[in-house]
């Protein structure tokens, strides 16, 4: 059948959330978050992981003079040493180290062929970590974590939450109480908890923290969808469905779920939100992305011992500030769908 | 009522079941005798290990074992420290429970102060910056606001120390408990907030108005009184969640309680410490949800029948 006349839900959700400044502040925000992750390399010219230990902990706007050394075991990454004054001797480099001691080494062993190749003066724009790296380039590399964690994780926990949701409420039955009762298992260990359990269990990494995120969240969804078949199978045009002898799947899946989009789709955005906060919480105990991949929760915790005394305190800020916006960003947008979505509503 | 109780009690012990069973798998991926051995344990410490910890055992034995080590309060021995797990949370929980506690309060009585101050004034600035900032409240996890407290508190204006547990002064409870009541006193209050604004569109609103009562008296003799329902539930609700809450916050201040000896557990691969506390603070959990529950069918009949 098609709409007649009128709009359908879709056009109309679309229509009420571009109505909401909040919710519309919320997705540009989440847009620029998703572009910087993606043009990192563009964005800026440092390594995220490239360590100038010398360097560390520096305030925003530190100038480091560095000579290129080259690297054998990956050309493309040219060892950055920091030199506070360099000078040529035929084809010897000396170059003063911030200690104040002089080292000597083979033109050959630099980068390129004079010092307009080897030799640079980086500005580290919002300053150093302990180690030396680039806080701007961490920041923005680790928005790539954080928004592929809320991606990945949330599509595990909607694949496993949608399929036992609908299978509990079609079903019902021993079906229905065998996951009711794996959602009320799960649902008695607070959150936190249940993920640092599960990333103990599969172990630590990029994708085991991804999982981890993922298994561990989806029994909101599963209850919301099993809430819904519940009501929808007892419509009349499941009965038809089943009548002209579709596939039972066929009816769950091409029939039964695109009805139940709406509360999955809000409940998706909060469980991306909740899966940013899961992976910066486990880095920030250290089980989850493992260094050197910058990480915003591992950021904070590496900020920890320096920002009680007062050295470089964007080391801090910047992290959290991008973990508040992507978060914040996430949940207004997620709000302005719940009340896009929902037809009590009023529209104004 | 007797057959309500009775049938939440035993579901609520199924779960726990099972609840027991996650926590067993809480162990080194692999073999976890090797784990704690390192890789160049020679094979005979290796199944003289094993057979300690009964891991030639097949799997459900294992769990029955651990059902019957758990039955007698029994949950092993810190690989770290040798010493008694039961012990040492039973040691470490009255810290947790004062913070958990104080910052249950302080939610409570800010989160309605507040709830009721925006909602008395909806839609104006005050109102839109108190759900702002709930909002945020909302939205960061404790690490961040933490740290944020401490770096404004703490460090910058110094008013309160940054970490330690109050036998070195009461002044050391303010930071962690702030820290851990955030959450839960936004969620309070814009709870309070939209369940004020419900009520106070109601009749019998009009008509307390309309008698002559005062506004003050029509706030909180009327609507306040009605409006509280939604909020006990999510007080309730709340209590359960910040004893887990704890665990970040006890890191970032070094209190000692189960949060940071959690952590501390999880830092030095300490197995049973973390099944320990992982179970344990699961069972607080399930338990005060079932008391909550519980007294909510006492207050609600409709409860008691689905």
């Amino acid at each position: 059948m098609k709409h007649d006349r009128g709009m359908s839900l879709w056009v109309v959700a679309w229509k009420r959330l571009n109505k909401n400044t909040g919710a519309v502040i919320g997705l540009a925000v989440l847009v620029i978050l998703v572009l910087m992750a993606l043009a990192a390399p563009w964005i800026t010219a440092f390594d995220p992981t490239a360590q100038i230990v010398e360097y560390g902990v520096k305030p925003a706007g530190f100038k480091g003079p560095v000579i290129l050394m080259k690297n054998a075991a990956e050309p493309d990454r040219p060892k950055m040493r920091a030199v506070q004054s360099y000078r040529t001797v035929r084809d010897s480099v000396f170059y003063v180290d911030p200690a104040g001691v002089e080292y000597r080494v083979h033109a050959s062993s630099l980068v390129g062929t004079g010092p307009e190749d080897w030799y640079r003066e980086p500005t580290f724009i919002l300053g150093t970590d302990k180690l030396g790296r680039d806080l701007f380039a961490r920041l923005v590399y680790g928005a790539r974590v954080s928004l592929t964690v809320g991606l990945i994780s949330e599509s595990i926990a909607l694949a496993i939450g949608i399929l036992l949701g609908a299978l509990a409420g079609y079903f019902r039955g021993w079906v229905d109480d065998v996951v009711m009762w794996s959602a009320n298992v799960m649902w008695s260990f607070p959150s936190i908890l249940l993920v640092l359990a599960f990333s103990i269990i599969v172990g630590q990494g990029f994708w085991q923290t991804f999982v981890a995120i993922g298994i561990s969240s989806w029994v909101e969804i599963a209850r919301i969808v099993r809430g819904q078949f519940f009501g929808i199978r007892e419509q009349e045009y499941v009965t038809a469905t089943q009548a002209f002898g579709f596939g039972t799947l066929r009816v769950m899946f091409r029939h039964m779920l695109p009805n139940a989009a709406g509360p999955i789709i809000v409940l998706s955005t909060a469980g991306f939100a909740t899966a940013i906060i899961a992976e910066a919480s486990l880095s920030f105990i250290g089980l989850g992305v493992q260094p050197p991949t910058p990480s915003w929760g591992h950021m904070i915790h590496d900020s920890i011992g320096y920002v009680t005394i007062g050295t470089n305190w964007g080391m801090l800020l910047w992290p959290c500030f991008f973990m508040a916006a992507a978060v914040l960003s996430v949940n207004v947008f997620g709000d302005g769908l719940r009340d896009a979505f929902d037809p009590r509503t009023s529209q104004r | 009522m007797l057959s309500f109780l009775l049938r939440k009690i035993l579901y609520s012990i199924l779960v726990l079941v099972g609840v027991v069973i996650v926590t067993f798998f809480i162990r080194p991926p692999g073999d976890p005798a090797r784990v704690i051995l390192g890789q160049r344990a020679d094979e005979q410490s290796l199944v003289a290990l094993r057979k300690k910890m009964g891991l030639d055992q097949p799997i459900p034995i294992q769990i029955a074992y651990y059902f019957g080590g758990l039955v007698t309060g029994d949950l092993g021995k810190s690989t770290a420290t040798e010493r008694d797990v039961v012990e040492t949370i039973a040691e470490r929980f009255p810290a947790t429970a004062l913070l958990a506690s104080t910052a249950m309060i302080m939610a409570t009585i800010l989160g309605i102060l507040i709830g009721l101050i925006a909602s008395s004034r909806p839609n104006t600035w005050l109102d839109s910056a108190v759900m702002s900032i709930s909002l945020t409240g909302i939205s960061l996890p404790a690490f961040v606001v933490g740290l944020l407290l401490v770096l404004f508190f703490g460090v910058a204006l110094n008013w309160f120390p940054n970490s330690g547990y109050v036998d070195r002064g009461a002044a050391h409870l303010f930071l962690p408990m702030l820290t851990l009541a955030i959450r839960p006193l936004s969620i309070i209050a814009r709870v309070t907030r939209a369940s004020m604004l419900d009520v106070l569109g109601s009749d019998f609103v009009r008509t307390a108005r309309a008698k002559g009562l005062t506004e003050t008296s029509v706030f909180v003799r009327h609507a306040l009184r009605n409006a509280l329902n939604p909020v006990v539930t999510t007080i309730s609700a709340w209590f359960a969640g910040l004893l887990a809450g704890t665990f970040f916050v006890e890191y970032i201040f070094n209190w000692p309680g189960i949060g940071l000896l959690a952590f501390n557990a999880i830092e030095k691969l300490d197995f049973p410490m973390i099944q320990g506390t992982v179970l344990f603070t699961s069972v607080i959990f399930v338990l005060v949800n079932i008391i909550a529950d519980l007294l909510y069918a006492v207050v609600d009949p409709k409860v008691r029948l689905q």
